[in-house]
């Protein structure tokens, strides 16, 4: 098993633009400090309606009511300020920032226990005697004997069979050649909302990891456990 | 002042109707309709063990804003991220109450 860049196609050039917006890397940054809260906040703001701030104060009490500390509140509003910048993108060019975020965020999160050099992005797997495929895996942790790769979606729509045949391709094919690796889906989205679209598929689930929004921050302390655990 | 269960009931409602709207999408049809569906047992569930407790002044006026939120959605694509937002943001804005939530758990799996 060996791990190697994704070619620059025109898609990769593209996607590489969209990942350098630094509204990408002010999110991440104040998604990777916020509690389960702030990162509803944050997908419901850039899920797209309106962008009165007043309004989503009034939202999130926890957040920002009386009861709030002040730390929670000032945070909340870096998180609600960013998130209404997104907010306010077109609807194509928001879209293609909030999987940026995730991966951002995945990435910010996964290096809080591995060494940068091992944490990349954009990377494809290769495995003797097997076709690669053709997209690369958004974050990967690529440690000797405890390597990992992640997929991103902003939804739980956005789970669906090929992305779990080719992370359980990986997995199972890593395992041929001896090798260990962790595969796991991160989507920024309620973990019930994953269980109810993940029931649906008939790719093989049980091996995968499911990182939800209410338990990034379990990234940061190892590789999520297998759905069928 | 209105009781959590109250609350709830306004909430459902509007997730109803965004569901409705999310139905528009046909690929996402058997998505919607499992989300909807584990989604308001969840609301409903909330509604039945904290029936009647008040809801606060500001729980109240979070969801009367969510409510308003999900009412000027209008694109189905958007409606189906609201149909998973809502209500987790819904139950936020309620607070633990006395009776903590489950963890979510798989739905059954289909026939």
């Amino acid at each position: 098993m060996r791990f190697q860049d994704a070619a620059r196609d025109a898609r990769a050039v593209v996607y590489a633009s969209v990942q350098a917006d630094p509204l990408v890397a002010r999110a991440a940054e104040a998604l990777v400090l916020a509690n389960t809260a702030g990162r509803v906040l944050a997908r419901a703001v850039m899920n797209g309606e309106t962008t009165d701030a007043d309004g989503w104060r009034v939202a999130f009490p926890t957040l920002f009511g009386p009861d709030a500390s002040p730390e929670v509140r000032t945070h909340a509003q870096e998180v609600l300020a960013v998130s209404l910048a997104v907010a306010d993108r077109g609807d194509q060019v928001r879209s293609q920032l909030r999987g940026a975020i995730v991966e951002e965020l995945t990435e910010r999160l996964l290096a809080r226990r591995a060494p940068a050099s091992e944490v990349r992005r954009e990377r494809r797997i290769l495995f003797d005697g097997v076709r690669a495929e053709i997209h690369p895996y958004d974050v990967t942790v690529e440690a000797d004997g405890r390597a990992e790769a992640y997929d991103c979606k902003w939804g739980a729509r956005g789970i669906n069979g090929e992305v779990m045949l080719q992370l359980d391709a990986a997995r199972a094919n890593a395992a041929a050649e001896d090798e260990r690796l962790a595969v796991a889906l991160v989507i920024f989205d309620a973990r019930r909302s994953c269980l109810v679209r993940l029931a649906r598929q008939t790719a093989p689930l049980g091996a995968t990891g499911l990182v939800s929004i209410e338990t990034l921050n379990r990234m940061a302390a190892g590789p999520p456990q297998p759905l069928k655990a | 002042m209105v009781t959590v269960s109250q609350l709830l009931g306004r909430a459902r409602v509007a997730y109803e109707a965004l569901g409705v709207l999310g139905e528009e999408i046909q690929d996402e049809w058997q998505y919607v309709t499992d989300l909807g569906r584990v989604w308001l047992a969840e609301l409903d569930r909330v509604a039945a063990a904290r029936a009647d407790e008040q809801a606060t002044p500001g729980a109240q006026a979070a969801v009367d804003r969510l409510i308003d939120e999900i009412e000027r959605i209008s694109d189905p694509h958007r409606a189906i991220d609201w149909l998973s937002t809502f209500p987790q943001a819904v139950l936020l804005a309620l607070g633990p109450g006395p009776v903590s939530p489950p963890a979510a758990a798989a739905p059954a799996s289909p026939a």
